[in-house]
C-alpha cells in the first residue's frame, strides 16, 4: 500500500471517529486543528487505524506520535 | 514561609537579585540551595525526605541509562516508582488503610490493630513524588535524556515557586531550561509580576474573602440551612479556583521573573462548555500528568473494548485522581462522581456533535451559557465531597439542599466585597475568552491606562484583600 492510499484510508477513520466529512489530513495536522480530538477519541482512532490496516502499536511508538505524519510514517514503516 | 507572608515579600526580590548576579554555571546550585532553604523554613526535618527521593530518581534513572534491555530498564523503571511512592505511601496512605483493613477484620470478627501513625504530612510530597515517576517513565519510554547533574536534578524536584502546590512540572520541559539558567531579561521581570500581581488578587481578595463564608458554613453544616449550604457550595469552586489558580500564578510569575516558563494550571476553567472541557482548563498540570502516565496507559490496554474501554480507563484514571487528593472516602466518592461524567460525555459525545452541528448551536451565546452553567452546577455539586470531611456530612449537605429552605445566613461584607471581587475577575476572564483582541488592563497598549491597572489592582488587593498569611487549600495534599 502506498502512502497516497494510507491517507484516504486514514482520511475516512479520522471523518468517521471525529465525526466531521469535511477533514482534509496534512502532514504537520495536530489534535488541535481538529474538533473533538481529545484523549477520549484519540484512542477510538488509534484501534480503528490497527482494525482496518491490521496492524499493532506499542504505547511507547503511540507516545512519539506527535502528528498526523508521524501516524502516516509509522503505518506505512508497519506494512512494509 | 507562604508566598501570602511579608516574608516572602522580601525574600523573593533578593532571590531574583543573587540569581542574576550569580555566575551561569553555579545558579542550578544557587537555586538549589535557596529551594532547600525555602523548605527547610517550614518542614526542616522532611527536608531529608525530599533529598531521599532526589537520589532516588537521579540512581535509578542513571542504571536505567546504563541499562540496553528493554525489559531489564522496564523493571528497574517500576522499583525505582515504588522506591518513590514508598514516603506518600506511609505518610499519607498507611492510616487510612490501616484503618480500613481493621475495620474490615473486625467485621468478619477478628480484633486486632496496628498502632496509627499522627505524623504532619510532608508538603508537597504528592507534587513532588508525581514529578519523580514522571520523570522516570519519561526515561523509560525514551521521551527525555537522562540528567547527570544532580543538582539539576534536585532543583527540578525542589524549585522554590512549585514545590508545595504545584504546578506538577515535566522533565522533557525543565531540564532544557535548567541547562540554559538565563538572565532575567526585562520582559520576563514584567510578565512575572504581572503574572504574581493578579495571582495575589485571587487568592486575597477572591479565595481568601470567599473563604470566610465558606469556611463558617462548611465547618458548622448542621447549623446551617439548605439554602445557606446551596450558595456556599456554589461559592466553592470559585474559592478553589483564586486559591489554586492564585498560588499557580504567583508560582509562573516568580519562575519567569528568573527566566524559567513553568506549564500553566488554569485556563478560565468556567468557561468550559462540557466538563471534558472543564477538566482540559482546570489543574491542567494535574490532568495532563494523569493522562499522560494513567489514562493512556490504561485506555490502550482496554481498546479492544472500544468505548467502554474507554470508560473504565476514565473511572479508573479519576478515582486514582481523588485518592492523590487525599485518603478519605469522600475523595474517592469525588473521583468516582468525575469519572461518571465524563463516562456519559464520551458515550453521548456523537450523538452530542450532531445535534450542534445540526442546529449550528455552538455559534449561539444562549447554548454557550446554558451549557457553562450546567457545567458549573454538575462541578459544585462534586465539589461538596472534596470539601466535606466525612461521607455522612457530604450526605447531610446534600439531603438539606434538597429539602430545607429557609432564610440565608448573610455575611454583609463578603458579600458585598468578595462579590465585588468575583465581577472584577469573571469580567477580566471573559474579556480573555472572548475577546482576544481586545487588549485591556495589564495588556493595554497604553503605558498609562497599564500602570493605573496596575496601581488598581493593588490598591484592591490592600483595600479588600485578606492579608493574614493564612494557607493554601493544596498543602493539605
Amino acid at each position: 500500500m502506498n502512502r497516497n492510499e494510507i491517507c484516504e484510508k486514514l482520511t475516512v477513520i479520522f471523518q468517521e471517529v471525529f465525526g466531521d466529512n469535511s477533514i482534509v489530513l496534512r502532514d504537520d495536522m495536530t489534535a488541535s486543528d481538529v474538533e473533538n480530538w481529545d484523549s477520549l477519541t484519540h484512542m477510538l482512532m488509534i484501534t480503528k487505524v490497527e482494525e482496518v490496516f491490521g496492524i499493532k502499536f506499542k504505547l511507547k511508538e503511540l507516545n512519539k506520535l506527535k502528528m498526523v505524519g508521524d501516524l502516516i510514517a509509522s503505518v506505512e514503516s508497519k506494512l512494509q | 514561609m507562604t508566598f501570602t507572608s511579608f516574608e516572602f515579600l522580601l525574600f523573593f526580590p533578593a532571590v531574583v537579585i543573587l540569581y542574576n548576579l550569580c555566575p551561569k554555571n553555579l545558579r542550578v546550585w544557587y537555586l538549589l540551595a535557596v529551594s532547600y532553604v525555602f523548605y527547610a523554613l517550614m518542614q526542616p526535618v522532611y527536608l531529608l525526605l525530599l533529598v531521599a527521593v532526589t537520589g532516588v530518581t537521579y540512581g535509578f534513572t542513571h542504571w536505567m541509562g546504563k541499562t540496553e534491555d528493554e525489559k531489564k530498564k522496564g523493571r528497574i523503571m517500576v522499583v525505582g516508582i515504588i522506591f518513590v511512592l514508598l514516603p506518600l505511601f506511609f505518610f499519607k496512605y498507611f492510616g487510612f488503610i490501616n484503618d480500613v483493613f481493621f475495620s474490615c477484620l473486625r467485621l468478619i470478627g477478628i480484633n486486632c490493630t496496628v498502632p496509627a501513625i499522627h505524623w504532619m504530612l510532608p508538603v508537597g510530597i504528592s507534587f513532588y513524588t508525581f514529578m519523580a515517576i514522571g520523570y522516570l517513565i519519561d526515561v523509560n519510554n525514551e521521551e527525555v535524556d537522562i540528567e547527570t547533574n544532580i543538582g539539576a536534578v534536585g532543583l527540578f524536584l525542589s524549585f522554590f515557586p512549585y514545590i508545595l502546590s504545584g504546578p506538577i512540572e515535566r522533565a522533557g520541559n525543565m531540564f532544557p531550561q535548567l541547562k540554559k539558567m538565563p538572565t532575567s531579561q526585562p520582559l520576563d521581570l514584567s510578565s512575572g509580576a504581572k503574572l504574581m500581581l493578579w495571582g495575589y488578587f485571587m487568592k486575597l481578595c477572591v479565595a481568601d474573602r470567599l473563604g470566610i463564608y465558606v469556611d463558617a458554613v462548611f465547618n458548622n453544616i448542621p447549623q446551617h440551612n439548605g439554602t445557606t449550604l446551596a450558595i456556599a457550595t456554589l461559592l466553592y469552586p470559585i474559592q478553589v479556583y483564586g486559591d489554586l489558580g492564585g498560588y499557580s500564578l504567583i508560582a509562573i510569575g516568580a519562575a519567569r521573573c528568573m527566566g524559567i516558563k513553568i506549564v500553566p494550571n488554569f485556563n478560565r476553567p468556567f468557561f468550559a462548555t462540557s466538563m471534558s472541557e472543564l477538566w482540559r482548563r482546570w489543574h491542567m498540570s494535574l490532568i495532563n500528568w494523569l493522562t499522560d502516565y494513567i489514562y493512556t496507559p490504561l485506555s490502550f490496554a482496554l481498546r479492544s473494548w472500544k468505548v467502554w474501554g474507554i470508560v473504565c480507563a476514565l473511572m479508573l484514571t479519576f478515582l486514582i485522581s481523588g485518592i492523590w487528593h487525599g485518603a478519605a472516602l469522600t475523595f474517592i466518592v469525588w473521583g468516582f462522581v468525575q469519572g461518571v461524567y465524563l463516562s456519559i460525555e464520551a458515550l453521548t459525545q456523537k450523538r452530542r456533535s450532531a445535534l450542534e452541528s445540526k442546529y449550528n448551536l455552538t455559534q449561539k451565546w444562549f447554548y454557550l451559557l446554558i451549557c457553562c452553567l450546567v457545567v458549573y452546577l454538575l462541578f459544585a455539586f462534586s465539589q461538596i465531597f472534596g470539601r466535606c470531611v466525612t461521607l455522612s456530612d457530604a450526605w447531610l449537605v446534600i439531603t438539606k439542599i434538597c429539602s430545607d429552605r429557609g432564610p440565608v445566613f448573610i455575611d454583609r461584607a463578603t458579600f458585598a466585597y468578595g462579590g465585588l471581587m468575583v465581577v472584577v475577575l469573571f469580567i477580566k476572564d471573559f474579556l480573555s475568552e472572548y475577546h482576544t483582541d481586545f487588549l485591556f488592563g495589564f495588556n493595554s497598549k497604553h503605558i498609562v491606562l497599564r500602570y493605573t491597572t496596575y496601581i488598581l489592582v493593588l490598591f484592591l488587593i490592600l483595600l479588600f484583600g485578606v492579608l493574614d498569611s493564612s494557607q493554601f487549600i493544596y498543602f493539605q495534599f
